[in-house]
């Protein structure tokens, strides 16, 4: 007889395959990481460089010289760029974040000799048209524009500042005065000191073999584009002494939310064991914040808390966007929330589930060629080595209710968090 | 290529089974043949609400979310104007978790009061955070009651309005389930490293004994043709007009679908689609400026947006469309260019083969359209479009007669607000 209110048996998760890429290098000693796995004949090459809005010298250099490599190179106009790649079905990603300018290209692997021979021009010859600049600048000026408009947006800009101070580059400060200060020289410049071989490392993904390093020594092993590398800069955080943030926009009906705080970084012993309890908090479907105040309460779409592990700093962040009669009543929910994870362990029933759950998640970050790629640089960008990933696993089977009380009595003290509310009310009992 | 077998259960679920042993994980796939066109007009946003509440536990089991975490699986799901589709991922050992889940929401909910009243909140907080608080976000909500003046596919998934959601009742929420949750409603899609026997057999144990709900066919009333151009005008709070133009198109399993689509990708799929090299990178006189289909299962839209540069007029922004328009009525697409957009379909297709949930919701979706073997058919329907049949269907799509065209205007700021 089918009993239909006990769930079948659950298997515990014992073996997972995890595919490690091998590194190789290019004579002129670009690291090359390969993730050979996959049954598509499917190439994913990511171009890694040191280029992000860290090493800018002004707002936007990073993002706009990033986003010109596929604007023309001495071989390939703009139009000759987007032809090739639409002609035979592959894809150019750009995207500058606070460190990497990243150039990643995805292609039938049938097609990887041509298309490597174009990346290879756009990659060391970018010729930085005045035109096509224009037409992008125009064309981020309006995104700009749009994306100012929404709370979320907003809260974001005002949390980064907050917790960085506006002078730090991982503080997000555009104007749109600033898409006029750009200049192109300013963005040859940044290109010419950060784009180089010796500023690069490379991952491949996909069906790839010797054939694929051939082609990748062949277009990019060479002495011809090694230039002086930059000295690092350094630049301390200074966070605002005041923990409550409130960014005005007129007639929204809900507002966004940010709260967060300073969190260690991926190498720091409690890193594997507080993933654990940020995603107790806000971090998966079940979780406290979610439970609470979407499940229960009704205020919120949705809640969540991550970690934004960065090169130089990370934070915990709670992000959510809420009626603006709720505003008060979530932060009131979230701070109990953390409380709680402080004076009640959590049960074991909990602690069970959030384990199999992340050794779920676990699994489908080692799942396919891309995710694989995505799971090794995540620890290649911090020069981390796949001991990261069986150190996560140990903790995660390990961890019991105390140790991750005693973490959010050291971590989860609502008073150390900032704040930012982004919306048309002000929430005034907060300030 | 995607190889499947498929069967169907006594009580008229289709089971359907791809077998991938590239992966350590199993999707489960539930696809219901119900969404938003099946609503009654006064209660738009119901298909969707709905889908929130089958995650509010189901006759047996109080939780979904919790066992289903348990067993290291994942979930999600989405309401479209033709579908409700559920899908979860799991290590393939904890496969009958997902029947076990799965099955108990197909055979009855909890309909629980208290699910209802907090994700009819949910919903209206989500109604918010889409639309209402969003730039440009009521713009589909118009465009669509522009455009369709009988069919259902005049209103939003999200719903029309607000209020709708707000009046829902549990015998309405009721009544729907049995009207539409029903096996011989559903398709069931299994990929990963499973063999189809298993499959067939956990699907008779857990879903064999829900009983058939003899499910009516649907009758929606079909669109009339439209003899008139249809023009709306709004006056928004967002940083820049935008013009929307949406032109009556074909159904899916129209052999016209693909040139339609097609013809969208030689408009605007990439940097050297026409309107971006031309209107957009040549001219500058828009900053954005994408077409694109609906992709509903009945007769959709082809859908031409941009945004025009600083300086440019709505109307001048729609003559420069209409030209790029005109000129796939006038003269075929050269072999090349054909060439050049079959190979990029071709390629997407690849790349999307790559994933197995992604399989296993393609297969249920076109198992819902007709047949589950059209995802195998299709590099081939795309390859034998000629540019004569895109030349014939751009005649018969962009008419003016055809058009609905909404201009999105800008509230300037030096405008006092009455």
């Amino acid at each position: 007889m089918l009993n239909r209110k006990i769930q079948p048996t659950v298997h515990p998760i014992e073996h997972i395959d995890m595919v490690q890429a091998e590194k190789r290098l290019l004579s002129n000693g670009i690291p090359v990481y390969f993730v050979n796995a996959g049954s598509q004949d499917v190439v994913k090459i990511d171009f890694i460089f040191e280029a992000g809005t860290w090493f800018q010298p002004a707002n936007l250099v990073a993002s706009l010289c990033n986003s010109m490599l596929e604007e023309g190179s001495s071989n390939f106009s703009a139009a000759e760029i987007g032809e090739k790649f639409d002609f035979y079905g592959a894809y150019i990603q750009l995207m500058a974040d606070q460190n990497y300018g990243n150039f990643n290209i995805i292609s039938l692997g049938k097609y990887l000799p041509t298309i490597l021979e174009i990346t290879e021009n756009m990659i060391k010859h970018s010729v930085f048209p005045q035109y096509e600049l224009e037409v992008l600048i125009d064309k981020n000026k309006q995104k700009f524009l749009l994306e100012n408009q929404k709370v979320k947006t907003l809260c974001q800009k005002k949390f980064t500042q907050v917790m960085f101070g506006e002078a730090h580059p991982y503080a997000i400060t555009n104007k749109i005065e600033d898409f006029d200060q750009v200049s192109r020289e300013m963005l040859v410049e940044f290109y010419q000191s950060f784009y180089h071989s010796g500023n690069c490392r490379i991952i491949a993904a996909g069906q790839v073999d010797e054939s694929v390093l051939a082609l990748l020594e062949a277009h990019f092993g060479g002495a011809d584009w090694q230039r002086n590398t930059i000295e690092t800069p350094y630049y301390e955080v200074s966070p605002d002494p005041h923990k409550f943030h409130h960014v005005e926009k007129a007639n929204g009906i809900q507002s966004a939310v940010r709260m967060g705080k300073f969190w260690v970084p991926k190498n720091h012993p409690d890193y594997h064991a507080l993933s654990v309890l940020v995603t107790i908090l806000g971090g998966y479907f079940g979780s406290r914040l979610m439970t609470n105040i979407r499940e229960e309460k009704g205020y919120t779409y949705g809640i969540g808390s991550f970690v934004l592990s960065l090169k130089h700093v990370s934070y915990l962040i709670i992000t959510t966007e809420v009626g603006n009669e709720y505003i008060e009543p979530t932060l009131n929910e979230i701070a109990i929330e953390m409380k709680r994870l402080q004076t009640e362990p959590v049960s074991e029933n909990e602690l069970e589930t959030v384990k199999s759950y992340l050794l779920g998640e676990f699994l489908r970050d080692f799942d396919g060629p891309f995710a694989l790629a995505g799971s090794f640089k995540a620890i290649n960008d911090f020069d981390l080595d796949y001991s990261f990933y069986d150190n996560y696993l140990h903790v995660l089977r390990n961890i019991t209710s105390e140790e991750l009380m005693r973490l959010a009595q050291q971590y989860l003290n609502p008073e150390d968090f900032y704040t930012v509310v982004a919306g048309s009310t002000f929430p005034t009992n907060l300030t | 290529m995607i190889h499947f077998e498929r069967t169907k259960l006594a009580n008229g679920l289709t089971v359907i089974v791809h077998q991938d042993k590239t992966t350590p994980m199993v999707a489960i796939d539930v696809c219901y043949n119900v969404g938003s066109r099946d609503e009654h007009p006064d209660r738009t946003g119901f298909a969707h609400l709905f889908e929130h509440l089958m995650f509010g536990g189901s006759k047996h089991i109080p939780s979904y979310d919790e066992p289903l975490q348990k067993a290291g699986g994942d979930n999600n799901a989405f309401t479209s104007n033709d579908l409700t589709n559920y899908y979860l991922t799991l290590p393939k050992n904890n496969i009958e978790t997902g029947f076990w889940l799965e099955s108990d929401r197909m055979l009855e909910l909890a309909f629980s009061k208290s699910s209802l009243e907090v994700q009819r909140n949910v919903v209206i907080e989500e109604f918010k955070q889409r639309t209402l608080n969003q730039p440009y976000g009521d713009v589909w909500a118009l465009l669509r009651q522009l455009a369709y003046k009988v069919h259902p596919y005049q209103w939003p998934t999200i719903g029309r309005e607000i209020s709708h959601i707000e009046k829902a009742t549990m015998q309405q929420v009721k009544d729907f389930f049995f009207a539409h949750y029903a096996p011989d409603n559903a398709v069931l899609v299994v990929a990963g490293d499973v063999d189809f026997d298993k499959v067939v057999t956990l699907a008779d144990r857990w879903f064999g004994p829900i009983p058939n709900r003899a499910v009516k066919p649907r009758s929606i009333p079909q669109e009339p043709e439209q003899t008139e151009i249809r023009e709306q005008s709004v006056v928004r709070d967002v940083p820049n007009d935008t013009i929307y133009m949406a032109y009556h198109m074909p159904d899916r399993l129209d052999p016209n679908y693909y040139a339609t689509d097609l013809i969208s990708d030689v408009l605007s799929n990439g940097n050297s689609s026409r309107m971006y090299l031309n209107l957009v990178q040549k001219e500058k006189m828009f900053t954005e400026l994408d077409a694109y289909l609906s992709g509903d299962n009945e007769p959709g839209l082809f859908v031409v947006s941009g945004k025009p540069s600083n300086g440019i007029s709505l109307e001048t922004a729609r003559k420069a469309i209409e030209k790029e328009l005109d000129r796939m009525k006038q003269e075929r697409v050269s072999e090349y260019e054909l060439e050049k957009v079959k190979n990029k379909v071709e390629a997407n297709i690849e790349y999307s083969e790559m994933n197995y949930l992604n399989k296993a919701m393609n297969l249920a979706t076109n198992e819902i359209l007709q047949d589950a073997d059209l995802i195998n058919s299709q590099v081939d329907f795309y390859r034998s479009v000629t540019s004569a049949q895109i030349q014939e269907v751009a005649q018969q799509i962009f008419r003016t007669e055809n058009c609905s065209v909404l201009n999105y205007i800008a509230k300037k700021s030096e405008h006092v607000e009455s």
